[in-house]
């Protein structure tokens, strides 16, 4: 409860300062970038991750991996974001929970980053259940995550829409394919 | 609970996977024969003698039409069903044998309110039947939280909390009670739900039985009954045997949904009248199956065949001497011990190689001293006190593990106004070596203001101690990786792992130092409840509800292992309630005809999630645009594996001048949640429930000149099945038993639903 106040306080914020600066200086509306993507990650944790940047909805080849090129990366059910322990970067993220369409501004502090390997920002098991029926990783209903980018001068929000099972034949699958949708905001503002 | 299963899981998708897999805490035995797992039976025998002696003593039952039946269960001594204050139901040998089953589960199911159910876990393991076999649920509590009790002692050997009833023989069963709502106040732990006391015969006169069943799935079963009494001493011998070739409710799947499977039960009962006032019971008890293992799993990622068995024993002896102090006192000393276990293997078919094995060992020893007291018309008193020594030693576990409670419990039951009004007030007290002293105490009224009518009220405190298996549970799933700890052992093994390298880097295992012992889940219930009886109708409605809390699930360390994988263990978590109302009617027309019909309504809500609805926390996906939206309290169907209307009808016809008999049974079960599929781990959608579902039995027998009776049946008529969700219930099967009894020893009371 106590939480949730801060997040709303935080968002009022946000909107009270955004909603002065739209004011004083009239700025050119940049439109956000809506998209939907499906991303194939790795199944097992012995191989690489896959790694996906927002400003051009681009898949960010291994070799770049310690570079600012990408924002979050994706092996099995573990994320890493762009920062400290596993990147370059200056990404970082918040999962809030609420409704993809409705939550419009994203939060200007409280990032989480990867400080350390043992620290991530993104907690394995947090925004999933596994389905025993189907085996599946069931993404947590109404869980938005906010990115700060790795240049750590964008935002964008994303959902996670399924994850589901590359075919495969065999005991064991191989692959994971993540959808999800997200929107980024090319003009630097906190706002969708 | 996903979450530790998952990855496992993952690894033989595509095959009869928990065979293969290690399932995790919930499978704490075995890994491969999860489909077997018969449990054990057991012997002993405390409360039977209770019953030869001391009718004299009991009240004359003032209800009518409740006959003259006694009941042992609700008190811990014998009372007339119709003077019992707490509810309770009994079901009666010539019920049992009316109905032909051989078993246990179906003849419970056809209780109002007793529901068959598989383990949460269970039900989940894709087309399968759930290793864990069924469990009873009343009042809408899963299975581990009622108590069984075979001659009023334990059954051990709950795998995942369930006891499997398949493996009770039925042959040498006299009579079924239950009894309903929260009796650790006299049973201690797991008798949070209630008591399922079934009471085997006793030897009375000379009788010599025999029956032969064969049934559907290559089914057959001989069974020896002999009882004989020399002077003052009384033998009771049965024998069972049973096989079965299994069934296949999936021919794509290589294997059988159930592999084939042979069990032995022998039962031994010896009474001796030492004097006039000293009795000795001794009851042995010996349960022998064994079932065979053939799946297909993953070698070296090629697809492989293993075989192998699973073998099962329970051994349990009792002795019980009861000394009449006087005509109204008497003291019993009891000793009881059982021992259970179960081995299974399977080898690699092709080069004989063995691929996996696990073993389980428990045992349970028990002596406890129970003294009764009675002024007639005016009180009952009943006290004891007693220990309970377990010991396990599992493939799974850290170790040879061992507990043990003390208890003591006490109740007075005073009659009042006339009789009309009775009160019981009783409390038990547990003390296990592991935590605090536990007291379970229960009130109950009944008020009878005329031979028609009896009002009940009772209330109690329920609890349910942490299994071994949360406590030292010692898994690390070899192919995968995570590790599921025991809260006893967590520390110590966190420790060395830690200094093995184990843990992730940085992992600050500090606050674990002091880890929070487990508290027992605790319960608060009650039930109000009304009965009316005349000659031709017999009526009950109840209502009751049940609070719980502390209830033990898994959780996961915030810190992970070095690879990356999740270490889980378990702590005290969620709330629930349970409520709801029950109704039974029984009706009879002619002296050859009667009907009966019940139904049971319930509603069983995990109250954090009421509290996160209410707060707009928890969201649902829409399962076509992948979009989330708030739950609603409507949409909220309640917690997984109830049914929210359960109801059974019956019909009786007995003509016991052509001496035959036919009995039908219709059991409904409502629809209930199976998984949840929408992202939020709860029951919140019509895709995530199971459907309600008819079980239609039928039997009927005839019998010919003096000893001779034929029974003929089908279960299942409508030939439901379920491969997915209800693998343990086979299409239709027919049957039939063909009995000798010799010198029928008692004319069982019939005209009886």
């Amino acid at each position: 409860m106590k939480n949730r106040f801060y997040v709303i306080a935080a968002v009022a914020l946000v909107v009270f300062f955004t909603a002065c600066s739209k004011s004083n200086t009239a700025p050119t509306v940049v439109p956000a970038y809506s998209s939907t993507q499906t991303l194939t990650v790795n199944f097992s944790t012995t191989k690489p991750f896959a790694f996906f940047a927002f400003k051009d909805s681009s898949i960010v080849v291994n070799s770049d991996s310690a570079t600012a090129k990408w924002d979050f990366g994706l092996r099995f059910t573990n994320f890493l974001v762009n920062s400290n322990a596993s990147g370059p970067g200056n990404a970082g993220v918040i999962m809030q929970d609420g409704v993809f369409a409705n939550l419009n501004t994203a939060p200007s502090t409280g990032y989480a980053y990867d400080t350390t390997s043992a620290k991530l920002a993104i907690k394995d098991g947090s925004w999933y259940d596994y389905n025993v029926l189907t085996h599946s990783f069931v993404p947590k209903a109404g869980k938005v995550f906010f990115f700060k980018t790795a240049d750590g001068a964008h935002y964008a929000k994303m959902q996670l829409l399924a994850v589901d099972y590359a075919p495969f034949t065999g005991p064991a699958p191989s692959q994971l394919l993540y959808k999800f949708q997200y929107v980024y905001q090319p003009s630097g503002s906190t706002n969708f | 609970m996903s979450f530790v299963c998952h990855i496992t899981l993952l690894q033989h998708c595509f095959t009869k996977l928990w065979q293969s897999n290690e399932l995790i805490d919930e499978i704490l035995h075995h890994r491969n024969q999860m489909k077997k797992t018969y449990y054990l039976l057991f012997c002993s025998f405390n409360l039977l003698l209770l019953q030869l002696s001391a009718q004299t003593r009991v009240f004359k039952d003032t209800l009518i039409g409740s006959s003259d039946e006694v009941v042992v269960t609700a008190n811990r001594s014998e009372r007339k069903m119709g003077n019992v204050a707490v509810p309770t139901s009994l079901i009666n040998k010539n019920t049992i044998t009316k109905t032909g089953s051989l078993q246990l589960q179906n003849i419970l199911s056809e209780q109002t309110g007793i529901v068959i159910v598989n383990s949460a876990l269970g039900t989940s393991l894709n087309g399968y039947p759930n290793p864990f076999g069924q469990g009873v649920q009343m009042l809408g509590l899963d299975p581990a939280y009622t108590a069984i009790l075979l001659d009023g002692e334990p059954l051990v050997g709950r795998n995942a909390g369930i006891l499997k009833l398949g493996r009770i023989a039925t042959g040498n069963i006299k009579q079924v009670e239950i009894v309903k709502g929260p009796s650790s106040s006299l049973y201690g732990s797991e008798a949070m739900a209630g008591v399922i006391n079934i009471i085997t015969e006793i030897p009375v006169k000379e009788n010599l039985g025999l029956q032969l069943h064969q049934s559907s799935n290559n089914t057959w079963g001989g069974t020896i009954n002999y009882a004989n009494r020399f002077n003052k001493t009384g033998v009771q011998f049965f024998l069972n045997r049973l096989s079965s070739d299994g069934y296949d409710l999936d021919q794509n799947l290589y294997g059988k949904t159930v592999d084939p499977s042979r069990e032995l039960n022998g039962h031994l009962k010896i009474t001796q009248e030492i004097s006039s006032k000293l009795q000795l019971l001794l009851s042995l008890r010996n349960y022998d199956a064994r079932q065979d293992n053939n799946y297909q799993i993953y070698y070296q990622s090629l697809p492989a065949i293993v075989s192998g068995f699973t073998s099962e024993k329970d051994k349990s002896s009792f002795a019980q001497l009861k000394y009449n102090i006087s005509p109204t006192s008497k003291i019993y000393f009891r000793g009881f011990y059982d021992k259970y276990s179960n081995e299974s293997f399977v080898n690699l078919v092709k080069n004989g190689l063995r691929f996996d094995e696990t073993s389980f060992v428990q045992s349970v020893l028990k002596p406890e001293v129970q003294y009764e007291k009675i002024r007639a018309g005016k009180s009952q008193y009943v006290a004891g006190f007693g220990a309970n020594f377990e010991m396990i030693d599992a493939s799974r576990y850290a170790g040879k593990q061992q507990l043990a409670t003390g208890y003591a419990f006490t109740q007075k039951e005073w009659y009042l106004v006339q009789q009309k009004l009775t009160i019981i007030a009783g409390a038990r007290l547990d003390k296990r070596n592991d935590f605090a002293m536990h007291v379970s105490p229960r009130v109950a009224v009944s008020y009878k203001p005329n031979s028609k009518w009896k009002f009940t009220a009772s209330a109690g405190l329920g609890f349910k101690a942490p299994d071994f298996r949360h406590m030292y549970l010692n898994f690390n799933n070899a192919q995968i990786g995570y590790s599921l700890l025991g809260t006893s052992i967590l520390w110590p093994e966190l420790q060395k792992m830690q200094q093995q390298g184990l843990l992730q880097t940085g992992a600050d295992i500090s606050r674990f130092a002091n880890n929070q012992e487990l508290k027992p889940e605790t319960s608060f219930g009650v039930h109000v409840g009304a009965k009316y009886t005349s000659n031709k109708w017999i009526a009950e409605w109840g209502i009751f509800r049940n609070d719980i809390k502390n209830l033990i699930d898994v959780y996961t360390l915030p810190f992970a292992r070095s690879n990356g994988l999740p270490i889980y263990s378990y702590q005290n978590i969620n709330s629930v309630f349970t409520e709801g109302a029950e109704m039974d009617l029984k009706y009879r027309f002619t002296n050859r005809w009667s009907v009966s019909g019940g139904y049971q309504f319930l509603l069983a809500k995990d109250k954090q999630v009421l509290q996160n609805i209410d707060q707009g926390l928890l969201y649902k996906r829409d399962p076509n645009t992948l979009q989330s939206s708030l739950v609603t309290r409507q949409d909220y169907f309640g917690l997984a594996n109830r049914s929210k209307n359960t109801a059974n009808f019956k019909v009786l016809y007995e003509d016991n001048l052509q001496r035959w008999d036919a009995y039908f049974r219709a059991v409904y079960r409502g629809q209930f949640g199976f998984m949840d599929k929408n992202g939020n781990n709860i029951i919140d959608s019509k895709d995530e429930m199971t459907a309600g579902y008819w079980m239609l039995n039928i039997a009927a027998s005839k019998s010919f000149g003096p000893a001779l009776r034929i029974q003929v049946g089908a279960e299942n008529l409508l030939n439901y099945t379920n491969a997915i969700q209800l693998p343990n219930i086979p299409g239709r099967t027919y049957f039939i038993n063909i009995n000798f009894n010799i010198n029928q020893p008692t004319n069982h009371k019939s005209n009886r639903l």
